[in-house]
């Protein structure tokens, strides 16, 4: 592994990869900014800086990551050299994870070079926050209790009650994502969160965008209660609001409970609603930008590592001109699959032809999950914490179990196809 | 088969070897080796003749495991060639020297060591050894990729030779190389038999062959028309000084002739 290592770092250095990559990191972040419009404010211009900056230096590396992934084996098998290492006493597993050892050294060397460059430039950047969601039950138990009482309601249609369990049920999943909690004028709602938010002594904000009907912009006004903090609100719907919590001395969380409400009683005349799996959240301070800056890189730096596995596996099986096709059709079909499942959520108007392109579109998002949930660019820009638990578990999944998969893979086609053409 | 055992087994020892190669839909296109059977012992300095297409780098490639036989076995110590042991006792010089151009002679040269297993101490010494060797000793430290046909080529020589292997197989180490390079390949390979190293070649350099060689086989189409010791052939010829490339020339008629 460890001369599979080094052969492939020499020919990565020397064949002027790491230097492009520094080289093009350098540029964008020399050259990007000046050219970003914002909304005049200083987070905007953060967010947009972000997005652009470490944004085009990470989306270049990993494209040049996979090329050359793409090109390794298939361009030693076709040049014969492939075989001179096969016939060594060398494990091909050993030498697949020293190739992809040294794109992954390389990755995190140019991904290293541009956190550095955004650390120098955002020093001022506040202090990013934990989100944390109502602790609602999930919409596949919320969509399975409503399914029941569809089926148990005598007034359900018998085409609706035969329609296929699965459709039926990942159409009352979406539902549930939007489903809003109205709250009439003058009344109260409770959404529960978890306890440990309501502890005394720290920052609490609110997150949360107010709806009305027919998404116009009303006034509405309110008081906001979470155990010992509140707040009033008033301002109009529509619009996201940041509402920090003032610490009173009344509503102190029970002891020993899991969960604590927010309560919202609505004063004003107007009726708001709102959908507490996309609009409501609890904000609490976390680390520094430069600590999330960190997490962030190093989620960019696990789907690379994926990246490269997947290339080099391309790369052991076809062509490089193949590998290449094939890689840039999987990221494009790996990229565009949650936002097909995500426009056509009901399968059962849907055409055999739509419906399996459905099927495949959701087992690609599920085979890429890891990677697809996984938004460090725009963590990083909404000065949202990126939770160690998402963090590991994206590691372990895309620099270990997955890369493991493709490694052994490769080795096993390298083992077996080891020449060009077998003549 | 242990290793131990492996030592007493011939070096190489081919049976019934069969490759017929396949198109897309596994229809067969050509039958490249067609049922031969060799056995090199320890010591020997096999040639493999024949002309392009008789089957040579087929059946090298099968020695070497990087192609499967279509029916038949090949062993290497006792061993099948893709088994660790017997790689690790294998030194391969390819007809053409495919250096990775962006080393130098020598991270070449400790890059094969390295993959054989050689710790760093001893490659370091093992590769100033042989860059001496093939004297290369002064280029040592200039990438391969600017090198000449024939230093590529001793480089190449001395990443086969860095293991110290048991086995060489040589595929046309004389290909491509001036007169000065080839005579410098065949003393190279003379001093290595001396030192009891088995070697196979394969060449279309039958003038060469026979200084060197001590068995020969001749393939056509696939199979073995005529093999025997070189001494024996010279011996019987009228003309010593080319004994095996009449030797080779009247088999391969014999051989077309059986093939008619």
């Amino acid at each position: 592994m460890k001369d599979s290592f080094i052969l492939a770092w020499r020919a990565l250095v020397r064949g002027h990869v790491l230097a492009l990559l520094l080289v093009a990191t350098a540029l964008a972040h020399a050259f990007l900014p000046k050219l970003i419009r914002s909304d005049g404010t200083a987070e905007g211009w953060r967010e947009m800086f972000v997005r652009a900056v470490p944004g085009a230096a990470y989306a270049f590396i990993a494209v040049t990551i996979l090329a050359c992934a793409c090109g390794f084996f298939a361009q030693e098998r076709e040049r014969f050299r492939l075989s001179l290492t096969v016939v060594r006493p060398v494990s091909a597993f050993g030498v697949a994870c020293g190739k992809w050892l040294a794109l992954c050294a390389v990755a995190a060397t140019a991904l290293a070079f541009s956190g550095l460059l955004t650390a120098c430039r955002l020093a001022d950047a506040p202090r990013c926050l934990h989100h944390y969601a109502p602790r609602l039950p999930s919409t596949a138990v919320c969509a399975r209790e409503a399914l029941a009482a569809y089926l148990a309601d005598p007034q359900t249609p018998e085409s609706v009650k035969q329609a296929p369990r699965s459709a039926v049920l990942s159409l009352l999943t979406n539902k549930e994502l939007d489903r809003y909690d109205v709250v009439r004028p003058k009344t109260a709602i409770d959404w529960p969160f978890d306890a440990a938010l309501a502890a005394k002594g720290q920052e609490v904000i609110v997150r949360v965008r107010f709806a009305t009907q027919f998404e116009r912009r009303a006034p509405f006004e309110g008081q906001l209660t979470f155990g010992p903090y509140s707040a009033p609100v008033k301002h109009s719907t529509q619009s996201v609001l940041d509402i920090p919590l003032a610490e009173g001395t009344t509503n102190a969380a029970p002891a020993g409970a899991a969960t604590v409400d927010l309560h919202f009683a609505n004063t004003s005349g107007e009726t708001v609603m709102l959908r507490p799996r996309r609009d409501l959240e609890i904000l609490t301070p976390a680390d520094s930008f430069r600590g999330n800056l960190v997490r962030a890189g190093l989620q960019m730096f696990a789907a690379i590592a994926l990246l490269a596995a997947f290339g080099l596996f391309l790369s052991a099986s076809v062509s490089r001109p193949v590998a290449l096709f094939t890689a840039t059709v999987a990221v494009l079909v790996a990229l565009m699959a949650p936002s097909v499942v995500a426009q056509f959520p009901d399968e059962m108007d849907t055409k055999f032809t739509e419906r399996f392109g459905l099927a495949v579109s959701r087992l690609i998002c599920g085979l890429t999950s890891t990677v697809g949930e996984a938004s460090p660019l725009s963590d990083l820009a909404t000065d949202t914490c990126i939770e160690w638990s998402a963090l590991v578990r994206g590691l372990l999944v895309n620099v270990l179990a997955l890369p493991a998969a493709f490694l052994a893979g490769c080795a096993v086609v390298v083992r077996r196809k080891p020449l060009a053409n077998n003549t | 088969m242990s290793v131990e055992a492996g030592a007493q087994a011939p070096v190489i020892e081919i049976r019934g070897l069969r490759k017929t190669f396949r198109d897309f839909w596994f229809r067969p296109v050509a039958e490249a080796v067609n049922g031969i059977d060799l056995t090199v012992e320890r010591g020997d300095v096999f040639g493999l003749l024949g002309p392009n297409g008789s089957g040579k780098s087929t059946t090298i490639k099968m020695v070497l495991g990087l192609l499967a036989p279509t029916a038949g076995s090949v062993k290497l110590f006792g061993l099948s060639p893709r088994a660790r042991a017997a790689r690790a006792r294998l030194g391969y010089l390819p007809e053409l020297s495919y250096l990775h151009p962006f080393l130098t002679a020598r991270e070449t040269v400790m890059y094969y060591a390295g993959l054989s297993n050689l710790d760093r101490k001893t490659a370091k010494a093992r590769t100033a050894e042989l860059l001496e060797q093939v004297g290369l000793a002064e280029n040592a430290n200039r990438p391969v990729g600017g090198f000449s046909k024939g230093m590529a080529r001793r480089v190449a020589f001395a990443s086969a030779l860095v293991s110290h292997p048991e086995l060489l197989i040589l595929d046309e180490p004389t290909s491509g190389l001036d007169p000065i390079g080839t005579r410098e390949v065949k003393e190279l390979i003379g001093r290595l038999a001396a030192d009891g190293l088995t070697i196979l070649v394969t060449s279309h350099q039958l003038f060469d062959m026979q200084d060197v060689c001590s068995r020969v086989a001749i393939l056509s189409h696939g199979k073995v028309v005529g093999s025997g010791r070189v001494a024996d052939i010279v011996a019987a010829a009228a003309d010593k000084r080319h004994a095996l490339e009449d030797y080779f020339v009247a088999r391969l008629g014999a051989g077309q002739e059986g093939a008619k």
